[in-house]
């Protein structure tokens, strides 16, 4: 069970209320957008455009690990919990982890029913780009070398 | 405030700040975003989830009044209990509950004008305690059909020519989109407006600070620019029933129409409607 897997186990294991405190604390803990990303940010580069509220991310893979780093609003803590779950989960992760994924995987947080399924399907669509970003770095990592 | 119709219906920030411990008052906070309560709330106040508090999903319509009941004499509400509604976005959620409880007969409601962000803006007190009020004794009338239209309504006012104003972004309403831009396109087969529908998006209603525009400003746009008449009634749809319940409140209260409706069967049931005419033309 990878970091991902094991923190939606976490989620289903936990009644609405709890599941909901514990979504709270991971948007408390998203970590800040490093300093170098900050303007990038600033001119709405690399924005989430699926998601209704403005999440900013970028993806790094360096020596076999992928790196996340994301940036969403405070007034927004619903999505930022999510995507925290993401960057705390995924950071680390081997590409061949991120690309097995599956792709309902945010579906089974058992949130869908609180947060709206609609919200969920946004969301899925910041796991497709991490995915996405992945591949494509692997991709031009393998040309340049 | 600002010379509206009925004044009343609204409160400052600062006046909740200083009645925060009124025994004869209830805060409730209603918010598009489940988290946001839970993060900080202004203290005393109850969350109210339009989904999963006012809606009943297996009969897809709001909760039985016996439901209703039980659900708010637990947060410690009565009859006689003033109720204060604010959340984010505007108050949008805030109005939708408003309308609510006006849905099944509560007599006091008003709104926290500017919501959740002038509260924050204004670095007013929250807290993360929950609050916990006595049970109350609470008996609700049955819905006030007057403030509510069904689809049939809809399709005979329509036909008949009658007033409607579509709040939703100028892309839903020409069909381009099926839901606001960025949100998933789903719920409707088909994108358009109600025949006869003018297009008001209801964030026009309000500055930026989540304040409600001024009545002369309300005037302009919707009796000057899109000609509604306070003498007829009028019907206001969205999506679902909340960003509408938004513009019902404007114009019941702010402008004093008498007689509007909100149908929040709105754009995901006429849509999917079979027999049912759409317009596209803007």
């Amino acid at each position: 069970m990878n970091k991902l897997e094991t923190t939606i186990h976490q989620f289903q294991s936990l009644d609405d209320d709890f599941r909901l405190d514990l979504l709270l604390d991971y948007a408390e803990k998203l970590p800040v957008l490093p300093e170098k990303y900050q303007a990038a940010k600033d001119i709405g580069l690399n924005r989430v455009h699926e998601c209704q509220t403005p999440v900013y991310l970028w993806v790094e893979v360096e020596q076999g690990k992928v790196k996340i780093f994301a940036d969403v609003a405070e007034e927004a803590p619903t999505v930022r919990g999510i995507v925290s779950i993401l960057v705390n989960s995924l950071t680390d992760a081997s590409p061949a982890e991120i690309e097995n994924i599956p792709n309902d995987l945010l579906f089974r947080l058992g949130i869908g029913q609180r947060v709206g399924m609609v919200r969920i399907q946004g969301l899925s669509a910041i796991l497709y780009r991490i995915k996405k970003e992945v591949e494509k770095q692997l991709k031009s990592d393998h040309l340049d070398s | 405030m600002k010379d509206y119709a009925y004044p009343e219906v609204l409160v400052s920030t600062q006046w909740v700040e200083e009645h925060l411990n009124d025994s004869d008052i209830r805060i409730i906070e209603s918010n598009e975003d489940i988290l946001l309560y839970k993060k900080g709330h202004i203290p005393g106040a109850v969350p109210i989830d339009w989904q999963a508090d006012l809606q009943d999903q297996a009969t897809r319509d709001y909760v039985t009044k016996e439901e209703f009941e039980q659900l708010v004499s637990k947060k410690g509400i009565s009859n006689d209990t003033k109720m204060v509604f604010y959340g984010d976005k505007s108050n949008w959620w805030a109005c939708y509950a408003f309308w609510a409880f006006k849905l099944y007969g509560h007599e006091h409601c008003v709104i926290m004008d500017g919501g959740r962000q002038k509260w924050e803006a204004e670095k007013r007190p929250l807290t993360k305690d929950n609050p916990q009020h006595p049970l109350a004794k609470y008996e609700a009338k049955e819905k006030d059909m007057s403030i509510r239209a069904y689809r049939a309504e809809v399709l005979y006012h329509s036909k008949s020519g009658k007033p409607m104003v579509d709040v939703r972004s100028p892309e839903e309403y020409s069909g381009e989109l099926l839901h606001m831009a960025d949100y998933p396109q789903e719920g409707a087969m088909r994108g358009g407006h109600i025949p006869g529908a003018v297009n008001v998006p209801w964030e026009m209603a309000v500055n930026e600070d989540g304040t409600f525009k001024t009545r002369e400003e309300l005037e302009k746009i919707y009796l000057e620019e899109q000609k509604l008449d306070p003498k007829r009634t009028t019907l206001a749809y969205c999506r679902i029933g909340e960003r509408s319940s938004h513009t019902w409140f404007v114009l019941t209260y702010l402008l004093g129409f008498p007689d509007v409706k909100n149908y929040d069967g709105s754009w995901v049931e006429w849509g999917n409607l079979v027999g049912v005419p759409i317009d596209r033309n803007v």
